[in-house]
């Protein structure tokens, strides 16, 4: 007391008066970096030698989604002789998650659209997770109604398309933009998994944004609306992403239920009942740093072990390979944008402004994604805690700057950031945090860049190189949870035939 | 001198649009959609401005007192504007009408202010440094109270109260002009007496603000509320009126004890006394123990389970003198135990089987409560389902929300259970709506426990009976990731209210 001024007693109580209630500490911090060791690659540091020898017969590289299935198709083919070498301590790769005392939550990936009919892969792996049962997938599954709303001239509205500031000119070309989707749906070219209809086509040399032009599509609702799309699946603006790859975000689904297929913890629920399946071939936290060739036979060398294999699975992410594969030339023409992910916890549930909270929620014109209730697949008709996971492509940057960025800002600038983001639609939301943890994603998702999809360059790694198999979802050009299960079974069975189980 | 003239266009100016502001946030808060209303009372408002600075060519002599009274007339008005709105919502039809009469009294008088005073100081400056000095503090004012509104006032006054203090500086004003002016009017003792009658209204009014706003909140409620609470969970508000006790959750009439018999005893007897030595019962919801007590009339019961989500609403139900006289101590009677959690992750997480299960909550206004009326919710109960037993559900009005009871009817037959819906005339719902489900066949009972009020074997059977304006509708189930029924209600509701 005796430090303060009287005019210091006297004003703080009037000031914080003003300005209402203090901002309470929130704790948190970066979690699950793992740019030291793409670094160390990358820079090829060094490495211990492994100690011992291992001879199995398939080596899978990369325990996410893709590595996982492979892992998946070779054990359902009664093939039982092969390891998944995961280099972080967690598998799960994009869809990986955490857990806290409030609940379960993702660290990426957060749903599935309802496979529809025609992906055979997909729904046999749901089949056997009881997701899916004689035809009819678990209620508890499917996002809970209201999925999705979006905050725009400062309300909710149900859905992300902006109805709110549509004009009957808007409307009309949200009605022609899906009637055109709808023709070109008609084609069978755009499919999911994407190789089994895509044909080499004009639309993958222009990018969205041209597209967009060229069909006279000019209203800035729909444009903001196909603009997040591209966002929100590739990290990209439409202004650098293939025309044929914001086509396919539309036109390759036709769900047969009202979906997507969600869990508390996104696709972590999925990754966590591979891993469960198949923990005997799982081994975490030892990197894999050298892949060489020696005569018809592969080595695969990590700080413990080197395996000596007769087919390698390389379901890391492409650009990988030039830095650990013997002899790989560069991942020419690969692009990833780079993420950033929060889970924020909090202890009270922010204002809503009379809305009901759904599961995505979207703030127009942020430059942000979003955030994500963890809490909305409970059943429980009361929840006064929950988890946020707010999700931040840097699609305005180049990757580099965007990679950059994530590297030089402290976790103080992005807290800053999200919370601002944030309070235009829930002005009390720091009141409410209590904690944010950060992921920063350098590498996050594969990046369709114009004329990236029909390229010599990509074509060139969907063959293996002497029984390497690429399984890595980036083949496709996309990061999304089919093609990288499509692309991990592919090369599992490419690896059974070399293995002469096929 | 000069200095203190442009203070009153500056607290003069501040008023005005304070009452502006209070008009068109009072409106958005109790009418919703804010570009609606806040775009019709600044325009009535301005437009109303442009009327009194017209009529102010109509006065000629007097000016200053004619100035004076303004002054007062507006802070009466203007410093009452937000009690008579929130008075006339509460006890009125004609909010609407209210409102824009006030907006455009208060907005005339206030048009009057600046032409009237402007006139007044002709004498005393050159006409270019007046129109400059006046207008530039006529704005500051205005930024001043648009500021202050939000950061301030709003949060720490309310909007009773703000707008009573403001009508204080507008008497003030009032009073200070016939000091600054004393020249021009000369013997100003009625003036002054005025100017201090007003300031000592509002400052009544500002003392007793909320009290006015407790009234209107009062008068929601028809009767006199013995008891309200608000829980994490929800408000309850118990009134009384003569013996009639009512109890409402977020202002939804729940039960009157007038005439809850006929409902509870519709909702557990057609069920129950058609299960001949029904051991174990579970009730959701219905932390009322109304349903309770109607269950404790069977010898057979050997324990009833009550899984209510609100810890205050089953106290108040079994330690209030009046309230746990109305369910005959059933909460506390040694058959029963009370849990409070969520009823679809207690039941999710429970094992138990229940020969009788009583579904009891309030209606799907929501989101969140619509999960409880859902496939997924009925197909869980029914695994809790001992063999033969049955599952009875409050189902909304079948005559106001005829879709929406027809869609709970559809939900609960799609999670896979024979459906036999009927209904009941409750005096102070009007006509009600259940639905029994089961694996097995049911047949109404043809005995019943003796000391029923309503129900008899005579008439147990007519409840199956829908007239023709009651009779089934297309209606889709409910579903976890389609909640269709929330928007039924809202959309059969909303037929009825208009």
């Amino acid at each position: 007391m005796s430090g303060l001024s009287r005019r210091e007693f006297f004003g703080a109580p009037a000031l914080i008066g003003l300005w209402g209630k203090t901002d309470r500490k929130i704790t948190g911090g970066f979690v699950n970096d793992s740019f030291p060791l793409g670094h160390r690659l990358r820079d090829r540091g060094a490495f211990r030698a492994p100690t011992r020898q291992l001879r199995v017969p398939i080596v899978i590289v990369g325990g996410g989604i893709a590595g996982l299935n492979g892992a998946w198709h070779l054990d359902k083919r009664g093939f039982r002789d092969f390891v998944l070498l995961e280099m972080e301590r967690q598998a799960g790769g994009n869809s990986r998650w955490g857990e806290n005392e409030v609940s379960r939550f993702p660290w990426a990936a957060h749903y599935v659209p309802v496979p529809a009919k025609g992906e055979s892969l997909a729904r046999e792996l749901f089949e056997e997770l009881g997701v899916l049962r004689d035809g009819k997938w678990d209620e508890r599954v499917l996002c809970f109604d209201p999925q999705e709303r979006l905050f725009i001239n400062g309300h909710w509205q149900e859905g992300i398309e902006p109805e709110d500031s549509a004009t009957p000119r808007d409307r009309g070309q949200f009605r022609r933009f899906q009637e055109k989707i709808n023709e070109l749906r008609g084609t069978g070219e755009f499919t999911v998994p994407m190789e089994r209809g895509a044909k080499p086509s004009p639309l993958d040399r222009m990018s969205m944004k041209e597209w967009l032009a060229q069909e006279r599509f000019d209203s800035i609702p729909l444009r903001w609306y196909i603009d997040y799309a591209c966002r929100d699946d590739y990290g990209a603006l439409a202004k650098d992403t293939s025309a044929w790859a914001g086509i396919q975000y539309f036109a390759s689904r036709e769900p047969e239920e009202k979906g997507p297929l969600t869990w508390p913890e996104g696709n972590g629920w999925i990754a966590a009942r591979l891993m469960e399946k198949l923990k005997r071939y799982l081994r975490t936290g030892g990197v894999v740093y050298r892949v060489v060739r020696d005569g018809n036979k592969i080595r695969v060398l990590t700080e413990q072990t080197e395996y000596v294999a007769d087919a390698v699975i390389w379901a890391a992410p492409t650009f990988l390979a030039s830095y650990v594969i013997e002899g790989a030339p560069r991942a020419e023409g690969f692009q990833y944008s780079p993420w950033l992910t929060a889970n924020l916890t909090l202890d009270r549930i922010p204002d809503q402004k009379n809305a009901e909270p759904a599961w995505d929620n979207v703030i127009y014109d942020s430059p942000a994604l979003g955030y994500v209730n963890a809490t909305h697949m409970n059943l429980a008709t009361h929840v006064d805690r929950t988890v946020w996971t707010f999700y931040w492509s840097l699609a305005g940057y180049t990757p580099e700057d965007g990679r950059r960025l994530l590297l030089t800002r402290d976790w103080n600038y992005w807290k800053e950031a999200i919370l601002n983001d944030l309070s235009r639609a829930h002005p009390n939301i720091r009141q409410c945090v209590a904690h944010i943890d950060i992921m920063r994603i350098g590498h996050a998702m594969a990046r369709p860049s114009p004329g990236f999809l029909f390229s010599e360059a990509r074509e060139r790694w969907l063959k293996p190189a002497g029984n390497i198999f690429c399984a890595n979802s980036d083949l496709s050009g996309f990061s999304i949870f089919e093609e990288a299960q499509y692309r991990g079974v592919k090369a599992a069975t490419g690896a059974l035939r070399v293995v002469g189980r096929a | 001198m000069s200095i203190a003239f442009f203070l009153s266009v500056f607290l003069i100016a501040a008023c005005g649009l304070i009452y502006e502001l209070i008009a068109g946030t009072l409106a958005s808060y109790l009418l919703g959609d804010t570009i609606f209303q806040f775009s019709t009372v600044i325009g009535c408002y301005l437009f109303a401005m442009g009327i009194g600075s017209y009529l102010s060519r109509f006065l000629h002599r007097g000016l200053v007192a004619r100035f004076v009274s303004i002054e007062l007339m507006v802070g009466m008005v203007g410093g009452f504007s937000s009690s008579l709105l929130f008075l006339a919502f509460a006890y009125t039809e004609a909010f609407r009408l209210v409102l824009y009469v006030v907006v455009i009294l208060v907005g005339t008088l206030v048009g009057l202010e600046i032409p009237l005073l402007m006139r007044i100081l002709k004498e005393r400056f050159q006409f270019r440094e007046l129109v400059s000095h006046v207008l530039t503090f006529d704005y500051l004012g205005a930024l001043g109270a648009s500021l202050l509104f939000p950061i301030l006032l709003v949060p720490k006054l309310g909007l009773v109260r703000s707008a009573l203090v403001f009508g204080i500086f507008n008497a003030g004003v009032a009073l200070w002009s016939t000091y600054l002016f004393r020249e021009q009017i000369g013997r100003s003792h009625y003036l002054r007496a005025g100017c201090f009658v007003v300031i000592a209204l509002l400052g009544a009014g500002t003392v007793f603000a909320d009290r006015i706003s407790s009234a209107a909140d009062n008068s929601l409620y028809a009767d006199q509320v013995i008891f309200s609470r608000t829980t994490p969970y929800q408000r309850i508000v118990l009134t009384k009126w003569k013996d009639d006790l009512r109890l409402f959750l977020n202002s939804h009439l729940q039960f009157s004890s007038r005439d809850e018999y006929r409902y509870h005893e519709a909702l557990v007897h057609p069920g129950l006394a058609a299960l001949p030595g029904a051991r174990h019962v579970l009730v959701l919801g219905g932390g009322d123990g109304l349903a309770v007590r109607e269950i404790l009339r069977y010898p057979s019961v050997e324990a009833v389970t009550l899984v209510d989500l609100d810890p205050e609403m089953t106290r108040l139900f079994s330690t209030h003198p009046v309230m746990s006289v109305l369910n005959q101590h059933s909460l506390t009677d040694a058959r029963v135990h009370v849990i409070n959690a969520d009823a679809f992750r207690w039941l999710d997480t429970n094992t138990e089987q229940y020969d009788f299960i009583v579904a009891d909550f309030p209606d799907p206004t929501s989101y969140a409560l619509g999960k409880l009326f859902t496939t997924a919710f009925y197909r869980l109960a029914s695994k809790h389902l001992a063999s033969g037993g049955l599952l009875v559900v409050q189902s909304t009005s079948p005559l106001f929300a005829r879709q929406s009871y027809w869609c709970i009817v559809e939900s609960v037959k799609q999670a896979g259970l024979r459906v036999y819906p009927y209904h009941v005339y409750v005096p102070s719902f009007g006509e009600w709506g259940y639905v029994i489900g089961g694996f097995a066949p049911y047949q109404p009972p043809k005995q019943l426990p003796t000391g029923l009020r309503f129900l008899s074997t005579a008439n147990v059977g007519e409840l199956f009976v829908f007239p023709v304006d009651m009779q089934p509708v297309a209606a889709e189930p409910n579903r976890l990731n389609n909640q269709v029924l929330v928007r039924y209600y809202e959309q059969d509701w909303k037929d009825v209210a208009h």
